[in-house]
Parts: C-alpha cells; structure tokens; sequence
C-alpha cells in the first residue's frame, strides 16, 4: 500500500473533495446531534452525574440481562460463521444435487425476520409445534417445553442471520481464481486443504465484516428472546426500548446503548487488526472463473447432502407456516391450532381496503430506495478511501462513521429533532423538523455503518494491481474508480442498497418521530394494526404485513440480485475480469511481477 | 457487455447524482417541503393520537371531512406520542392531540407543551377527570383483573390483586407483565403502589408495598410476547391477568372464553383519555373548533356506539351500549393521586425494572 500518509492524501483532489462533503456529514448528522442528546441525557443539570452507572450495575436483572446479550453476540459469531459458510459451500463451492433449490430455500432469511420468524419457529418447535408433537407421540417423556431458553434463542437467530453470507461470502467465493484450486489439485492437495488452506483464506474480509454483523445481531436480539427466551434468556433490549421512552430514565437506557456500542467498536478495532496486512486477491496472471468440486469421498458427499437438505428443512418450514397462518383468523394463530378449512382472504382484504390503502407501501418504498441509493453510492467513495489509505485521519473517520451503531434508533431520531427544530448553520439555517427530508436523513445516517463495513470488504478482495496497471497507463482517479473499480464491487454494492432497502421498509423506530404527518410510511400503519393491545386482528394482520413485505423483498432480491447473479453464471470468465479488457490491455497486468510464482492464498498473517 | 457496462456507469452516475444531491441539496429543498404540505394546503389538521387502532382512525378522519375538517391522522403508542409531542415543543407539527390518558397528557404540560382551552363542551364532563385547563376528558377506561369464570366460580375468585401472589391457588395461575412500557401496566402498578403511600419511604412508597411488587412477579406467568391474555386464557396456560375494560367483550368472543372481573374495594382505576390543543399550532381556531366537534355530545355518543366505549360527556352516555354505561355506574372507582402518581412514576417504573423483574 503507497500513499499512506496524511499529506500524500491531502495532494489528491479527489480526496479533498469526498473529505470535505463526509466531513461535513459527520458533524451535521452524526455527531451534532447525538452529542446534544446525549448531553441532555446525561447532564440533564448541567452537572454530570454518576446515577446511571450506579443503578444499572446494582441491578442483578440488567446485569444477568446484558451477560446474555454479551453471551449471544459472541455465540453466534461462532455458530453464523458455521452454518453460514456451509451453506454458501454447498450452495457455490461444492456439486451438491439441487443446489438452486437448496439456495433458494436458504435465501429465505433475505425476505423476512423479526418477531414473526421467531413465531414461525415456535409454530414448528414450541409446545404446541408440529415437530414438538411428533417428537412427543415418539417418545412420551419427553418434555413439550424443550424448545426455549438459549438454545431456542441462540437455534433460531442463527438460522435466521446467514443473509450476509448468503450474499456476501457467496459473492466473494465466486471471486476466487480457479487457477489456485487447479494449481493446488496438481500438487496433490486434498479438497479438505484446499478449502482450509485457498479458499477459507481468500474469504477472510468478507467473512471479518459479516462475524461483526453477526456479534451486533446478537448484541441487539430484541424478538428472539421475547419469543422463545422464556425466564432465564432475557437479552438487555427490551430494557433499553423501555427506558429511551421513560423521559427520567434516559440516561439508562444511552448508558446501556453505549455499553453495548463500545463493545461492537472493541469487536470492530479487533477485526480490523486481523485484516490488515493479508492478500485477499488473485495475484495470477489470467484468473479464471470458479468451478464446482466434487467431493471425492462418498461418505462425506452423502453426509454434506443430508446435512444440506436437512437445513433447507429447517430453513423453509417457517416461511410455509407464515404463510398459511396469514390466513387464519387471530386467535387460530395464537392458539396455534391450524385447520385447513379455516383458511381464508379474510385478512388481506382487511388489511388492504383500509383507507390508507396502498400510499404507506409507496411512500415506503420511496424513502427506502432513494435512502439505499444515497448510502451505498455515497459511500463507494468513501469505502474505497478508507480502505486505500490507512493512516489516523481515515481510521478517526471511520469509527465516526459507525456512531449510528451505537444509539438506538430512537434516541438518534430524537436527537435530530432536537437539533434541527430551529433554525441551524450546519444546515445552512434552515428548520428540518416536519419536513419529508429528516426522514430520509436519518435512513441514511442508520444504514451507514453496515454500507461502509460491507463495501470496505469487497474493496478488499479487489486485486490493487490493476488499479496500478490503469494508473501506468495514465488512466485518472475517477476514471479509474469508473472502469476498474466499480465494476467489480457493483455486485456486492446492489446487495447491500437491495438489503439496505428491505430492511428500511417497515422501520418504526425512527419513522414514528421523523415522518412527515401527510407522508406516513408503512411501519407506522403496521404498527396501528398490529399492536398488542390492538384487538384479536393484531396478531393476524402482524403475519398478512409479512407476507406483503415477503413479495416486495422478494421481488427486489430478485430484481437486483438474482440478475446478478444469472449474469455471473453465464458469461463468468467476462465477468471475471470485465475492466482489465476495457480499461488496461491485458500485458500490463504483468506489471505485478515475481509475486505471481508462488501460491497467492497463504495471505501473510 | 459494453452495453451493460455503459448502463451500470449510467445507473451509478445517477446514483452518485442523488448522493451528493441528497446532502447538499437537503437545506434548499426542506424549505419547499416545509412551507408546502404543512402551512400551503390550509387547513390540514394534524392530529396525534394512540387511539387510531382497529378501524378508529379511518372512521374519525371519514366523519371529520363530513363536518368539514380535513385532519390527518399520526398514530403511536401513548409514549411514543408523548416523547414526540415534548420532543417537538419548539416546532410543534401537531395542532391537536387525544386519546393519551391524564398520566401522560400531565407529563406533555409539564414539558409546557400544551396550550389552555376550554372546549364549548366543557360543561357537559366531570372535571375532575382532568386538569380542567389544558386537557379535556372524552372516555374513561377500567383497568381491571380478570379471570376465566369456566374454570374459577365467583366465591373461589380473587377479590383483589394482592390476592393473586398470597394465596397459593392463584400463584403461577396469573400473567405478569414483563415490561412496565405500556399504560395498562402501569396504571395497574400506580393502584397497587397507592395504597402503600409512606412519604419516608423509597419513592415515597413503604417497604411493604415494595414487597407487593416483588411478590408480583416472583409469583406470575410471564406475558409472552404477540401472544394475547386472553390466547394463553384459552389455552389453560394462566387463568386470570390484567385487561382494560373495552376491550373485553370483543376478546371473549374471538377466543371463546367468559372472563369475570374484580372489584376490589379499594376500587378500580381508571384510566382517561383526553384531548388537548398543542402548544404553538399555526391552526389555533381550527384546531378550537376540531375539540369542540369531536367532544361534543352527538360524536362522542357516536364513537361510543361504534366502539363499546364509554364516554365522559354525559350527553353521549345515553347513545353509549347501556352495559358498558351500566358496568361504569356501578363501578366504584379508586382514589388515586394522580399527581403523586405521576411524579413518581418514571421512578417506580425505573426500579421495578431494574429489582423486581426476574
């Protein structure tokens, strides 16, 4: 890596540009306002006081509370790490028999989560679930109740996080030259060192960013354990969302949030550490697409297959349910008692022909797409700043940039309105409260740090010496970033506006305090049909509103990633390369010379 | 391929566009946005509520524009719609706001974020309902235990709540709740913690009634989470819990199950909801009008018929479903300080989260 210091990134323009607009972001957007709640929170006075700390460590609850949250973000940075690369194995590495339909299946976590997936296990596994009453006819002993606690918890959150290596690892896998694999094969390495000793290795970035996403999942299980927890697996959330709206208890809740966003910074200066200094690239001359492997032994092959199928089982059993609860009256649903003749429209036509009709979904749609589209195309460039130049201003800006990780999503809006409800200079004096653009500030502001992490790594695995090549042959910084760069992070940068913008669809949170009252977004109307206290309809309209967004993330999956990925299936080696055609003629990739002898996959650790 | 490659340079060219556009185009066009939708289309009320659930939101909006007001309706939970309304106090976007009940509407004028009015139909309610300043009462609500009356025949029911953690029949019988964030629950708490009042004490409630809580939950099932009192009722998991008094009648039919309450006799608490003019509206007189519209007799009587529920005007009460007006007259209501309560309740909440909550 050139150019590392401070005053060789002050030379170029391009920097000095993205730099002044971040820089001004950051103040106006990320630190301004949450500095000024958090100073309200914690210096209601004036005066700092040490209440907080003191109640919430004398608490046993909050403390036996936040242990869980700890011991279930570490958890299940393991066990997503397991199940998830399994499946992009078997689904991209290995010739498994039906592997489209086993993918699809696994995909399922990119349509739908949250409190109806943690029901839709509990329809299958809890006391009254259909698998529970099998197990139970077989051996009567056994106790209905066995699904719940951590295990349940710690079950079900793990099969419903693996999209991030769904898209991401998968996507880095489908980067790995083959030409390695080949050259290793002929040396005589078994499958098992090749995948231990090649592919793991190449994957490291992408796999550092989503462990981080894993740990901040389970950092911050809210639905999981309310379902399926029971007494003793109670995560810190639920206290936190109770607190941030109790305005004397406050400072409780941003002590906790800050607590459990220190410990994610920890988990991110800890990964960052890990995967500085390694080659995640190609080094080979002509690199060439991935094939799938066999697996030789057939024991092993047998094994990998049932294990396969089996989590398909599990994967898409939940979804099936919803949807055929979806049609079943409330009470059926919570009672659990489905019968087939019950099933009716009943509660689409409700949820459909109400006033509001379809402008919430719209309005939704709108505010989620444009804010995936500023975030991730706002941050390509910053992405790929931060991870050229490593010096103390990128690393200071990075770790702001992740600020929204920290606070929870009501405290930043309500830091927002009170920054903005006047007029302020950081915006050129304007007044943003009521207006349609706080919305849509604050949906970006929160989907940053996950934008960021995840570009950062697919900038990664990008080879530096064709940008070396380019820049030999004159091309210019943007040029550059056009041709060379872009086109090989544009998969990984539509997967994350495409789950940017799923999971912006039905957001409560921050839309109850920022939306605009004649531009009501669809987590508003959810939540005035599903709520608890909202009559039997509540539960059954909680499951039609899934299933409506189920089609909706669904068609966006498919429109921006099954594309991609029809297009990386067909013509894989244009794919491959698709710049070094265009932008540099293929002779100056020699320029990366001697390093190409030996095996590129042992990276230096 | 070159094709595709041009339009995704195009795609991300626009893209890139709409990134730049969106931060430093941001001041100018929150100008347009701001002048237009709230001040520009007239006469647009906004109205805050937690009382737009099942089908109510659409029916007042409907009924509104038949009077004449074009109002627009902002749905949240009762503390939600608190925070916003004090969050919001400098640049208020609401005109008027209902449903919240007097803890919180004491919490919004605390925070100086509520205008005084007094409606034209002010005569026509009970007062001390409410501050007789700021907010106004429309309909009372009972905050009650129930239980299955298939399974617990009347002498063998509780009669209050404490019967529920010292008598051994009902431990583990009853749903606790396990988060204090909703009013239900924690109007239940402020007519347990009432009775203990002990100005000496912590939160100025004695140690004995710190150990009611305590038993509370110790004692108790708890709730589990989208899944309703009255499911887990069905299903013989827990026999008796907490439930507001509208709602009843509606949960026995859609789970088939009859539910008997306690009145104790200290009495019951009520829970009121209100409606007040916010502090700030650019629509004062119309907003004025609004309150007085939809307080008055001939709507609320309405609402009332609509929605079982039971209306502080007492001119509506003759239009109200007479069990509902015949439950409320029998009713013995529960001497609560409100102005204790809520003083203190953020505080009692704080605490039974952080000690009692198992």
């Amino acid at each position: 890596m050139s150019g590392t210091s401070v005053r060789s990134m002050a030379r170029s323009p391009f920097v000095l540009v993205v730099g002044a607009v971040l820089t001004w972001f950051i103040a106006a957007f990320l630190v301004w306002p949450n500095l000024n709640i958090l100073l309200a929170t914690f210096f209601p006075d004036g005066s700092f006081s040490g209440r907080a700390a003191e109640k919430l460590f004398s608490s046993q609850r909050a403390i036996k509370a936040l242990g869980n949250s700890f011991l279930l973000a570490v958890a299940l940075s393991v066990t997503v790490n397991l199940v998830g690369i399994f499946i992009v194995l078997v689904t991209h590495y290995f010739r498994i028999r039906g592997s489209r339909i086993l993918f699809l299946g696994y995909a399922s976590t990119f349509i739908y989560g949250g409190i109806v997936l943690a029901a839709g296990y509990k329809f299958i596994y809890g006391d009254k679930g259909i698998v529970t009453s099998l197990l139970v006819k077989m051996f009567p002993g056994m106790d209905p109740g066995w699904f719940s606690g951590f295990f349940a918890v710690l079950v079900v959150m793990t099969f419903a996080t693996t999209t991030n290596h769904m898209l991401f690892v998968a996507n880095a896998l489908k980067g790995i030259d083959y030409q390695t694999i080949e050259a290793a094969k002929n040396l005589g390495a078994s499958p098992w060192t090749i995948l231990r000793r090649i592919v793991l290795p190449m994957l490291k970035p992408t796999l550092f960013a989503v462990t981080i996403l894993s740990f901040l999942t389970g950092l911050g299980a809210l639905s999981a354990p309310q379902v399926l927890g029971g007494r003793d697996f109670q995560t810190i959330t639920p206290m936190i969302l109770t607190f941030t709206n109790s305005p004397t208890s406050r400072d409780l809740a941003a002590l906790l949030a800050v607590i459990l966003g220190l410990a994610t910074i920890l988990m991110l200066a800890v990964m960052s550490r890990l995967e500085r200094g390694g080659t995640y690239f190609s080094v080979s001359k002509v690199s060439s697409a991935l094939q799938k492997q066999d697996i030789t032994n057939p024991v092993a092959n047998v094994v990998v297959h049932a294990a396969a199928y089996i989590l398909f089982a599990i994967y898409t059993l939940p979804v099936v349910l919803i949807v055929l609860y979806s049609f079943a009256d409330g009470a059926a649903i919570q009672t659990g008692q489905l019968s087939l003749g019950s099933l009716t429209l009943d509660n689409y036509s409700r949820v459909l022909t109400q006033q509001s009709g379809l402008r919430p979904f719209i309005v939704s749609v709108v505010y989620s797409a444009l804010a995936a589209l500023i975030a991730v195309g706002g941050l390509l460039f910053v992405a790929r700043l931060l991870q050229k130049y490593r010096n103390w201003v990128a690393t200071a800006f990075e770790y702001l940039l992740h600020i929204p990780w920290i606070l929870p999503s009501a405290l930043l809006a309500l830091g927002l309105i009170v920054s903005y409800d006047h007029p302020n200079p950081l915006v050129g004096g304007a007044v943003l409260t009521g207006t349609t653009v706080i919305l849509l500030i604050a949906f970006v502001t929160v989907k940053i740090p996950f934008t960021l992490r995840m570009l950062k790594a697919s900038f990664a695995s990008v080879n530096s010496s064709l940008e070396e090549a380019a820049a030999i042959m004159g091309a210019k910084t943007l040029y550059m970033f056009r041709r060379i760069l872009l086109p090989l992070v544009l998969p990984a940068a539509a997967a994350i506006t495409a789950l940017n913008f799923n999971s912006l669809l039905d957001d409560y949170d921050t839309a109850i305090f920022l939306a605009h009252p004649l531009v009501q977004p669809l987590g508003l109307v959810i939540k005035a049909n599903t709520d608890g206290a909202e009559g039997v309809e509540g539960v059954a309209n909680t499951f039609v509103y899934t299933v409506l967004l189920m089609v909706i993330t669904g068609v966006t999956m498919y429109l921006v990633y099954g594309r991609a990925g029809r297009r990386g299936t067909s013509p894989k080696r244009g794919r491959a390369l698709p710049p070094v055609s265009s932008a540099a003629p293929p002779p100056a990739v020699t320029a990366v010379s001697g390093e190409d002898s030996k095996l590129p996959a042992a990276p230096a650790r | 391929m070159r094709k595709l490659q041009t339009l995704a340079a195009a795609a991300v060219a626009v893209t890139l566009l709409a990134g730049c556009g969106g931060g430093s185009a941001s001041p100018a066009s929150s100008d347009g946005a701001s002048s237009a939708p709230a001040g520009g289309s007239g006469e647009t009320l906004v109205v805050y509520t937690n009382s737009n659930g099942e089908g109510r939101g659409d029916w007042l909006t409907a009924k509104a524009a038949e009077a004449g007001f074009k109002i627009e309706i902002v749905g949240a939970g009762g503390a939600d719609a608190t925070n916003k309304l004090i969050a919001e106090k400098n640049n208020p976007i609401a005109d008027v706001a209902f449903g919240l009940n007097n803890m919180y509407f004491s919490q919004i004028k605390a925070a100086g974020a509520l205008e005084p009015y007094e409606p034209a139909w002010a005569g026509d309610v009970d007062k001390e309902l409410a501050d007789g300043e700021t907010y106004w009462p429309l309909v009372k609500q009972a905050i009650l235990l129930g239980y299955n009356s298939e399974k617990i025949s009347k002498d063998a029911g509780p009669r209050d709540w404490t019967d529920l953690w010292t008598k051994d029949e009902f431990k583990a019988r009853y749903e606790r709740v396990t988060g204090l964030g909703t009013a239900t629950a924690q109007l239940v708490f402020a007519g347990i913690l009432s009775r203990y009042r002990d100005d000496s004490g912590d939160l100025g409630i004695s140690d004995e009634g710190w150990k009611q809580v305590e038993q509370y939950f110790r004692n108790g099932s708890p709730a589990v989470a989208k899944t309703d009192l009255f499911a887990r009722i069905a299903s013989g998991e827990v026999d008796m819990g907490q439930m507001p008094s509208s709602i009843i009648a509606d949960r026995e039919k859609s789970f088939n199950v009859n539910v008997e309450t306690v009145i104790p006799s200290v009495g019951v608490p009520l829970a009121v909801e209100q409606i007040a003019l916010v502090k700030g509206t650019k629509k004062k007189e119309q907003a004025q009008k609004f309150i007085d519209w939809f307080g008055s007799a001939d709507v609320q009587g309405e609402f009332a018929q609509k929605f079982n529920s039971m209306p502080v005007n007492k001119k509506a009460q003759a239009k109200a479903n007479p069990d509902v007006v015949d439950f409320f007259a029998d009713l013995k209501q529960q001497d609560i300080d409100w102005e204790f309560v809520q003083e203190n309740m953020g505080a009692w909440v704080e605490k039974i989260e952080l000690e009692y909550m198992t």
